[in-house]
């Protein structure tokens, strides 16, 4: 069984005119231990479709399943990392983490513990008491990942978490991301991540879901079997890099 | 070491405050005192009697209606020409943004007693003076908000626009009507709506203060609504005040929405949809109305403008000396300009200087032990006021936050509400309060909260459209339940907005309080201890210039204080730590 079950999920808004759709009748379920990279143009609903899954925003028809249970509103097992990181800005580094934890209603000693631990696995020691507007953009975004890992979620959803960073910071994040996902101690196994950016898909993901745009469909579903550590410049990478693009630039 | 470093700074930054707000109080002072000069040419006028009927309502409604136009074009051309010339550069900047702080320091409704004198004088003691020191009083309301709108506009304008127009060799003119003029339009049109609510109640007050117990009258909504009270005549009122909302309803509708919508395209920064909902809009099904108006007044105004425009066009292009030659002469005429303009400010505030000491040196009059207690009294007054305010308006905005549902429906009726003056509804609340408890005290309260909610409200409402989508879905997606969300991300991001809201709130409570504290209601005067009261006594019954000279000031002192040493601090402290970037 699928940890994680979309099935006909569709998403409209509102509009002057009638209603606007934006995701069409979504199927596909994620397994334990994934990592899959949803890719597509913008406006194809791509961020809508990760709120859904995570219950900040309902869908219109459809169902989420999560191990086989209908989930209504906010799913505890999925954390959220944002774009612009969404942090507070009158919180210290710590004190953004910590805010997860407290919403969980954990117990001081254990925010503590949490909090420490993933403040050093993400490589923050020593900017604890720093607030969010003292830091670089991917120091930034590294509290954003500190504070959702903390909570320890079996699943990561990731919306473009890389996209607001230039390009050679993004490219070690990224790779600090694999070796975090990849530790046998990572309570995370399961990474769901929104992009538009496909060589980050094809260099991550182990499946790239690929939507086209207006309304928002699934119109490809492709597995990566590269083996990691990948080279980004390899034939086989650029390879599936232009099977991707051609799928997009077909339905575009 | 460094903690001492730091106090040193703390304390140098605190001569710095003090110094600078008692010269702001000196120049205040200085200005005053050049006014009070005026009042002993001071004749006695007879205004026209004012008939409480509904016959008359339309005529009292013009009048009303022209006094805010003429200010408003006034005020208009004035914070253009000001706004732009303080964007030039570092030293004008300098000097010109801090005197419009210090303008807006000034309770501008206890000067309008002093602006009549002025302006009763330099009319040779005709009416028209008065409608001259109405015509300032309501300028004065406007010009200060629509000039640092037209600087922040300009100061904001980027670079490479400014650049590309420079390297296509555009000439002044076209750089104005291109480049600048554009690029002030949103602010323009935002700051416009406010100061036109604004601009309604001080037109609504200096018609109340003339239809009061003074001797010179404006005919007007405001003193209609007055006389309508002082006898009685409910029906009238009401009439009154339907014909100030059917005004107010019916601008908003052909000119605020229209050009609100117009104004959008001049935006340089890109927003998403949250920003269009929170329109200006009032009732939508009444707003389908509103374009077809405004089409219908273009119609008529267009072919004026392609006239004007084709005008413009025919005078032929100047060769580049010419150009020069113009620009040197324009450049020349700016600077003469200007340095008129200093000579004369320099003379009148020497002049004001010594009209004020010469005042000072009259014998004093035994009222003036009563300032401390006044003040007192007042700043209190004015404390309860700010309290029950911020009370109602903070749960609303993070009501709002909650849901936005409420919003939508809060928003309009805040609109409506907010932007009738509630200075027209003054008789009504004093005669409803005066009936039932027969106290002053309440009803003054009451006034002073009329005048500074709907800013704190508006304030908080704006500030609830800035958190950023994406915090307050982490709120939701971490489930940090209300009470955390409010306590650790709404609250922290509406504190720039509640500082904001209550310095301008406080200046409007300032205003109010003038009005608030003394009442002449069919014949009997109701006043309580308070600033207010001084000044108005003075104004309206011993006519003791030193002592309305001294009420004023002592308001202006603690203003400047409260300014500098409690909302300063607060704002630096708020933008710092408490902003989104």
């Amino acid at each position: 069984m699928a940890l994680l079950e979309l099935k006909q999920v569709s998403k409209s808004y509102p509009h002057a005119k009638g209603s606007l759709r934006v995701l069409n009748e979504m199927s596909f379920g994620v397994e334990r231990g994934e990592f899959v990279a949803i890719v597509g143009p913008s406006g194809c609903g791509k961020s809508t479709l990760l709120r859904i899954i995570n219950g900040i925003v309902a869908a219109t028809s459809g169902q989420v399943l999560y191990n086989g249970q209908q989930v209504d509103g906010i799913n505890p097992e999925c954390a959220m990392v944002f774009q612009s990181f969404a942090l507070l800005p009158w919180l210290s580094v710590k004190a953004n983490i910590e805010l997860g934890l407290e919403a969980r209603r954990l117990p001081p000693a254990e925010r503590e513990r949490l909090t420490t631990r993933y403040i050093d696995k993400v490589g923050l020691d020593g900017f604890e008491e720093a607030y969010p507007r003292e830091l670089s953009g991917g120091m930034r975004q590294r509290v954003g990942l500190a504070r959702a890992l903390a909570v320890e979620p079996a699943v990561l959803l990731m919306d473009e978490p890389f996209s607001a960073l230039d390009a050679l910071t993004a490219i070690g994040l990224r790779e600090e991301l694999l070796d975090l996902w990849q530790a046998a101690d990572s309570p995370v196994k399961t990474i769901i991540m929104v992009t538009h950016i496909i060589e980050e898909a094809v260099e991550l993901a182990d499946r790239i879901l690929v939507l086209s745009t207006g309304p928002g469909r699934l119109v490809g579903d492709i597995k990566v079997e590269l083996q990691r550590p990948r080279d980004r410049r390899g034939e086989s990478f650029n390879n599936l890099t232009d099977k991707v693009f051609s799928l997009i630039e077909e339905r575009a | 070491m460094l903690g001492g470093l730091a106090a040193a700074m703390e304390q140098a930054d605190n001569s710095r405050r003090a110094i600078g707000g008692a010269a702001s109080i000196l120049i205040v002072a200085a200005l005053l005192a050049l006014f009070f000069g005026f009042r002993n040419y001071m004749p006695v006028l007879h205004g026209p009697r004012l008939s409480v009927s509904a016959r008359h309502l339309p005529y009292y409604a013009f009048c009303s209606f022209n006094r805010m136009l003429v200010a408003y074009v006034l005020a208009l051309l004035f914070s253009i020409a000001y706004g732009m010339m303080a964007a030039r550069g570092r030293i004008w900047e300098r000097v010109m943004i801090p005197a419009i702080d210090i303008a807006q320091s000034v309770p501008v409704v206890g000067f309008f007693p002093a602006a009549v004198y002025f302006f009763v004088a330099l009319a040779h003691g005709s009416r028209l003076g008065v409608e001259m020191a109405a015509v300032f009083l309501i300028f004065t309301s406007q010009a200060w908000n629509l000039a640092l709108g037209v600087f922040e506009s300009t100061r904001t304008i980027p670079d490479d626009s400014r650049e590309a127009l420079e390297a296509f060799g555009a000439s002044g003119w076209l750089r104005f009507r291109k480049l600048s003029l554009p690029a002030c339009v949103p602010k323009l049109v935002y700051n416009s709506i406010l100061s036109w609510v604004a601009g309604w109640y001080f037109l609504i007050a200096c018609e109340i203060i003339t239809a009061g117990p003074s001797t010179y009258r404006l005919p007007g909504l405001g003193s209609f609504l007055m006389e309508a009270a002082n006898r009685g005549r409910n029906g009238e009122m009401l009439l009154g005040l339907l014909a100030l909302l059917l005004i107010i309803v019916a601008m908003d509708l052909v000119v605020w929405q229209p050009l609100s919508v117009w104004a959008e395209k001049f935006r340089y920064e890109f927003t998403s949809g949250a920003e269009a909902e929170r329109s200006l809009g009032m009732l939508h099904a009444i707003g389908l109305l509103g374009p077809n108006i405004y089409h219908a007044v273009r119609l008529v105004v267009r072919p004026l403008v392609v006239i004007v425009q084709g005008l413009f066009d025919a005078i032929p292009p100047l060769g580049p000396r010419a150009r020069e030659r113009v620009d040197r002469i324009a450049r020349f005429a700016g600077y003469a300009a200007l340095i008129a303009f200093t000579a004369i400010f320099i003379y009148a505030i020497v002049r004001g200087l010594e009209a004020l000491v010469r005042a000072l040196l009259m014998p004093w009059p035994r009222e003036v032990r009563q300032i401390p207690a006044a003040t007192v009294a007042s700043t209190i007054r004015m404390v309860v006021a700010y309290a029950i305010s911020l009370g109602w308006t903070l749960p609303c905005a993070l009501a709002a936050t909650n849901s936005p549902r409420f919003k939508r429906w809060l928003s309009p009726i805040a609109e409506i509400v907010g932007s009738m003056p509630a200075t027209a509804l003054f008789p009504v609340i004093v005669v409803f309060v005066i009936q039932v408890t027969g106290g002053m005290n309440l009803a003054s309260i009451l006034l002073i909260l009329t005048g500074m909610q709907w800013y704190l409200l508006f304030n908080l409402l704006a500030g609830v459209n800035q958190i950023p989508e994406e915090l307050k879905e982490f709120a939701r997606a971490y489930r940090l339940g209300r009470w955390a969300t409010w306590r650790k991300l709404d609250v922290p991001a509406l504190v720039p907005s509640i500082v904001t809201g209550s310095i301008t709130a406080w200046g409007g409570g300032w205003n109010a309080l003038i009005l608030s504290e003394y009442f002449v209601y069919r014949g009997h005067t109701y006043k309580v201890l308070g600033l207010g009261a001084l000044l108005d006594v003075a104004t309206y019954e011993t006519g003791n210039n030193l002592m309305i000279l001294l009420s004023l000031l002592s308001m202006v002192v603690v203003v400047i204080g409260l300014n500098r040493f409690i909302w300063r601090r607060l704002y630096n402290v708020a933008t710092e730590r408490y902003r989104f970037d």
